[in-house]
C-alpha cells in the first residue's frame, strides 16, 4: 500500500517536473531504441519512422541499435529509461507480446511499464510452400494433410518465435498436424524451405517476399485480415477458408511508462500524421510492412489480447 | 563471352569516379577502423552503415563493402603485429604471424597477408562473376544434415590445429563446445546457463570471447613479463619488409589452396566464412614440407588462411545476393542496406538491376587493389606501432578495446565480460592450453548440436539420413579418412623401430 502511495506520489512529481518542458516538447533530439540489430526488418521500419518523426517534430530522431534475445534486451532497457519523451522505443509483437509470454528471464511488464504511442505497420505472416510440394492453395494443403497427418514439415525462426506461432496457430485452427522444425532466423528457415528440407512456412513477408516474387516459393495466403498490397493476388486465410486466422508482426512505438500525457499525444499526432503519408507508405511497403494508424488506447488494448490469445497457444505448447 | 560483357558492365559502374571514391573512403576507414583492436567487421559495419544512408545506392553498397573488407586486412594487421585479433579469421592468422613478428619479420608477414588476400579476393571474385546463380542453387542443397557433417569435419581441423600436447588441445576443443551451448537453445527454445539474466541469451558473444581470450590475455601476459618484454627488433630496413623469393614460393600453394577452401565455403550460409580459416590452416598443416615450423612464424601459416578468409569474404555475397539470404551477421546488415536503398535482393537482382550487381563485383576487385595500393606502402608505417614502448601501447590497446566491445551492443556488461575472459586467457596462456582450438569449438558447438537435432527430427530419428544424402556421406567419408591418416601417422611414429611386427597383424 505504502509502495503503491509512494510510486502514485513520484509519478505526481514526475508529471509535475514534466509538465512545463511538456509545452515546447520537443526541444532536442530524440532516442528511438531499435531493440534489433541494425539492417534488420525492424531497423528498416523504424528507422523509415524515425526520419518521418523528424521530419514533423523539427528535432532529429536518433535510432540506437539495443539487439539481443529476441529484442527483449533492447526492451527492457527503454523500459528504465527516462520518462520525459526523449526516449522511445520500438514495440513489436515480439518484444511486447512473444517474448514476454515465451521468456521467463524477462522483468518487464509489456502493458504497465509503457506509455505506448501508436502503430508503424504491420507485415503479415505469409503461408508459403516448396513449388514441388504441388499444392495450390489452402484448402488443397488441408486435404495433403489430412491425408498423411504429421508426414510434412514447416519450418520456424526457433521454438516459441513468432512464426513457430503462427504456424500452431494454423495447426489449430484447421485440425492438421505437421512436424516442426526450428531454425535459428527466418533466413535460415526460408533456406531450408528453398531446399525441401520443410515443405510449409508461415514466413514473415519481408523475408519471403522477394522469393515469392522469383517464383522459387509459392504463398497461399496472408495471415492478415485484409490483402496485402505487394501480393494483391494472395487471397487472406480467411477468405483461404480458415475463419478466425490472424497472424501477422505488428511495429509500433512506446516510450517508458511515467511520460506525460501530453508528450504522447504530441508523439501519437506525428506518428499518426506520418503512416497518413503516402510516401512514408510506399517506403514501407517496399520493405514488406503495411503502415497502420492506432491511437495509444488502441494499441494498448491489442498488446492485452494478444497477450491473451498467443498466451493460449503458449500454454498449449509442449 | 557473356561473362566479359557482364564484367564490362560493372566496370563501367565501379570505374566511375563517385564510384571510386566511394570505394576509396570505404576501404579506407575499413583498414582504419579495422586496425583498432576490439573493432570487427560486424562493430564497423553496423556503426557506419548510417552513413552510407546518405550515399546514391550502387555507391552506398560499395562503400559497405569496401569498410566490410578494409576492415578485415586491418584485423589481420593489427593480429600479426600486438596478437590482437577481433575476428575467428584473424585468430588464426594471428597465430603464425604474431610469431613472425616476434621474430622481426612483420614487414613480410604484412606484405605476404596483402597478397594472400589479393589473390584470394581476385580468384573468388571470378568465381562470383562467372557462377554465381549455379552456386547459390548449389548451396541450397547444403541443408541440416549435409552441414553436420561438414561441422564433423570441422571437428577434425580443431584435433589437427592443436600444436602441445594433444589431450589439452582436445580439452580445449570440448570446453569450446561446452561454451558455444550457453543462451537459448533454437531446437526447445530453452535457456541454458543463463543464470535467469537476458544477458547471456543470445550465448556469450563471439567478439567479446576472441578479444579477451586473445587481445587481453596478450596485455596480461606482457605487462606480467615486465622488463622481461620480448624485445622486437623495428629497426628493419626496406629490404627486409619484402618477403624473400622463398616466401613466395613457399607462400604460392598454401595461397591457392587457401583460396580454394574459401572460396567454396564461403557459398555455405552461416558456416562457412567462420570456418574457412581454420580448415585452410588445418590442411596446410597436414600437407606442407614446413609443418614443423606451424605455431613458429611459418609464412604457410598466414598465406593459407588469408587467401582463405579471402575468397570467402568474397563469395559469401553469392547467397546474399542471387538468393536474397544472408549468410551471417554482417551479411544481413548487407541485405538490410540494400533493403534501405530500395534494392530487393533475390534471385532477380542480376536481372533487375545489372548495372548494380556486376557493378559490385567489379568493385570488389578495386577495393581489392586499393587495399592492395594502400597497404603495402603503410607496412613500414604499421611496424612503427611495435617501436612505441608498451607503458604508452597497453594504455591505449586496453581503451580501444574497451570502446570497441561497448559500441557492439552499447551493453556495459560486455566490458566486465572480456575482463574475466582476459584472466581465464591468462590462465590458459599459464597453463599452456591454446586459445585458438577452444574458439574454433565455439563456432562449430551450436552448429553441430542444432544441424544434428534438426536431421533427426526431418528423419524422424534415422540417423542413416547422415550416410544417404550423397554430400554428407562425402564430408563424413573424408573426415574417416582424415582420422584414419592421423591415427596411422601416430601409429607409424610410436611404432618405427618394430614396423614388421605391426604389419604381420
Amino acid at each position: 500500500m505504502t509502495i503503491r502511495i509512494l510510486s502514485g506520489a513520484a509519478l505526481a512529481a514526475a508529471m509535475l517536473a514534466a509538465a512545463p518542458a511538456a509545452a515546447d516538447f520537443p526541444d532536442h533530439e530524440i532516442t528511438m531504441v531499435v531493440p534489433f540489430g541494425a539492417g534488420g526488418s525492424t531497423d528498416i521500419v523504424g528507422r523509415i519512422a524515425a526520419q518521418a518523426l523528424s521530419e514533423r517534430l523539427d528535432v532529429p530522431v536518433v535510432v540506437e541499435n539495443r539487439g539481443g534475445a529476441g529484442g527483449t534486451v533492447g526492451t527492457q532497457a527503454a523500459a528504465g529509461m527516462a520518462a520525459d519523451g526523449y526516449s522511445i522505443t520500438v514495440a513489436t509483437t515480439s518484444t511486447h507480446v512473444v517474448g514476454p509470454l515465451t521468456n521467463a528471464s524477462v522483468r518487464y511488464d509489456p502493458v504497465e511499464d509503457f506509455a505506448h504511442i501508436g502503430m508503424i505497420a504491420e507485415t503479415p505472416y505469409v503461408l508459403v510452400v516448396n513449388p514441388e510440394l504441388g499444392v495450390s492453395d489452402v484448402s488443397e494443403l488441408i486435404a495433403m494433410l489430412e491425408e498423411a497427418p504429421g508426414d510434412l514439415n514447416f519450418g520456424s525462426a526457433g521454438q516459441g518465435s513468432t512464426t513457430h506461432l503462427a504456424g500452431l496457430m494454423f495447426l489449430s485452427a484447421t485440425g492438421t498436424e505437421m512436424e516442426h522444425i526450428p531454425y535459428g532466423s527466418n533466413a535460415e528457415a526460408t533456406t531450408a524451405l528453398m531446399g525441401n528440407e520443410v515443405q510449409v512456412l508461415f514466413g514473415s513477408m519481408p523475408a519471403v517476399l522477394a522469393q515469392i516474387q522469383a517464383g522459387s516459393i509459392e504463398a497461399l495466403a496472408v495471415g492478415t485480415t485484409a490483402r496485402s498490397p505487394e501480393l494483391p493476388d494472395v487471397p487472406t486465410m480467411q477468405e483461404a477458408g480458415v475463419a478466425g486466422y490472424r497472424a501477422s508482426l505488428w511495429l509500433g512505438l512506446a516510450a517508458p511508462a511515467g511520460t506525460p500525457d501530453d508528450v504522447i499525444a504530441s508523439l501519437a499526432d506525428a506518428l499518426a500524421d506520418s503512416v497518413a503519408d503516402a510516401d512514408v507508405a510506399a517506403q514501407l511497403a517496399s520493405n514488406g510492412a503495411d503502415a497502420m494508424a492506432m491511437t495509444p488506447e488502441e494499441f494498448r488494448t491489442l498488446i492485452a489480447e494478444e497477450l491473451v490469445t498467443y498466451g493460449e497457444i503458449v500454454a498449449g505448447m509442449d | 563471352m557473356e561473362l566479359f560483357a557482364n564484367l564490362a558492365t560493372g566496370f563501367d559502374v565501379a570505374l566511375s569516379p563517385s564510384a571510386m571514391l566511394y570505394c576509396l573512403i570505404g576501404v579506407t576507414l575499413g583498414t582504419f577502423i579495422g586496425v583498432l583492436p576490439g573493432i570487427g567487421p560486424l562493430a564497423a559495419i553496423g556503426v557506419l552503415l548510417p552513413i552510407t544512408f546518405h550515399a546514391p545506392q550502387t555507391e552506398a553498397i560499395i562503400m559497405l563493402a569496401g569498410i566490410y573488407y578494409g576492415t578485415m586486412y586491418g584485423g589481420s594487421t593489427v593480429a600479426i603485429l600486438l596478437n590482437l585479433p577481433g575476428t575467428a579469421a584473424s585468430a588464426v592468422v594471428a597465430i603464425d604471424g604474431h610469431q613472425m613478428a616476434k621474430q622481426g619479420r612483420a614487414g613480410p608477414a604484412l606484405v605476404m597477408t596483402t597478397l594472400s588476400s589479393f589473390f584470394g579476393g581476385c580468384v573468388a571474385i571470378i568465381v562470383v562473376a562467372g557462377f554465381a546463380p549455379p552456386l547459390a542453387q548449389f548451396a541450397l542443397r547444403f541443408q541440416s544434415p549435409e552441414y553436420f557433417s561438414l561441422m564433423i569435419m570441422g571437428l577434425l581441423a580443431a584435433a589437427v590445429l592443436v600444436q602441445g600436447p594433444f589431450l589439452k588441445g582436445i580439452a580445449m576443443v570440448l570446453l569450446g563446445l561446452l561454451i558455444g551451448t550457453v543462451g537459448q537453445e533454437t531446437i526447445s527454445g530453452l535457456p541454458r546457463f543463463t543464470f535467469d539474466t537476458l544477458y547471456l541469451y543470445d550465448g556469450l558473444s563471439f567478439v567479446v570471447v576472441v578479444i579477451g581470450l586473445f587481445g587481453l590475455a596478450e596485455v596480461l601476459r606482457n605487462l606480467a613479463l615486465g622488463a622481461d618484454r620480448e624485445k622486437v627488433d623495428t629497426r628493419v630496413g626496406w629490404r627486409e619488409l619484402i618477403p624473400t623469393k622463398r616466401d613466395m614460393k613457399d607462400s604460392f600453394m598454401p595461397t591457392a589452396r587457401g583460396t580454394g577452401i574459401g572460396a567454396f565455403l564461403g557459398i555455405l550460409p552461416g558456416a562457412g566464412p567462420a570456418i574457412a580459416s581454420f580448415v585452410a590452416y588445418a590442411l596446410e598443416k597436414r600437407v606442407s614440407k614446413n609443418r614443423r615450423n606451424f605455431g613458429r612464424g611459418a609464412i604457410e601459416g598466414i598465406a593459407a588462411p588469408e587467401g582463405a578468409n579471402n575468397a570467402a569474404a568474397q563469395t559469401s555475397f553469392i547467397p546474399t545476393l542471387s538468393l536474397g539470404i544472408p549468410g551471417d551477421a554482417i551479411m544481413a546488415i548487407m541485405l538490410g542496406a540494400l533493403m534501405i536503398h530500395g534494392l530487393t535482393p533475390g534471385p532477380q537482382i542480376i536481372q533487375n538491376n545489372p548495372e548494380f550487381f556486376w557493378g559490385l563485383i567489379a568493385s570488389f576487385w578495386i577495393g581489392n587493389l586499393f587495399l592492395l595500393l594502400l597497404n603495402l606502402p603503410f607496412v613500414g608505417l604499421w611496424i612503427k606501432i611495435l617501436s612505441i614502448p608498451y607503458s604508452i601501447l597497453f594504455p591505449a590497446i586496453l581503451s580501444f578495446i574497451a570502446i570497441g566491445i561497448y559500441s557492439l551492443y552499447r551493453e556495459p556488461m560486455d566490458i566486465f565480460m572480456v575482463t574475466g575472459i582476459g584472466l581465464v586467457g591468462y590462465l590458459f596462456i599459464k597453463l599452456r592450453c591454446e586459445a585458438a582450438p577452444l574458439l574454433l569449438g565455439l563456432i562449430l558447438s551450436p552448429l553441430l548440436e542444432e544441424n544434428l537435432r534438426r536431421s533427426m527430427l526431418v528423419s524422424r530419428g534415422d540417423p542413416m539420413i547422415f550416410v544417404e544424402r550423397p554430400i554428407s556421406l562425402i564430408f563424413l567419408i573424408l573426415t574417416v579418412t582424415g582420422v584414419g591418416l592421423v591415427l596411422l601417422g601416430s601409429w607409424r611414429a610410436s611404432r618405427t623401430p618394430q614396423t614388421e611386427e605391426g604389419s604381420a597383424k
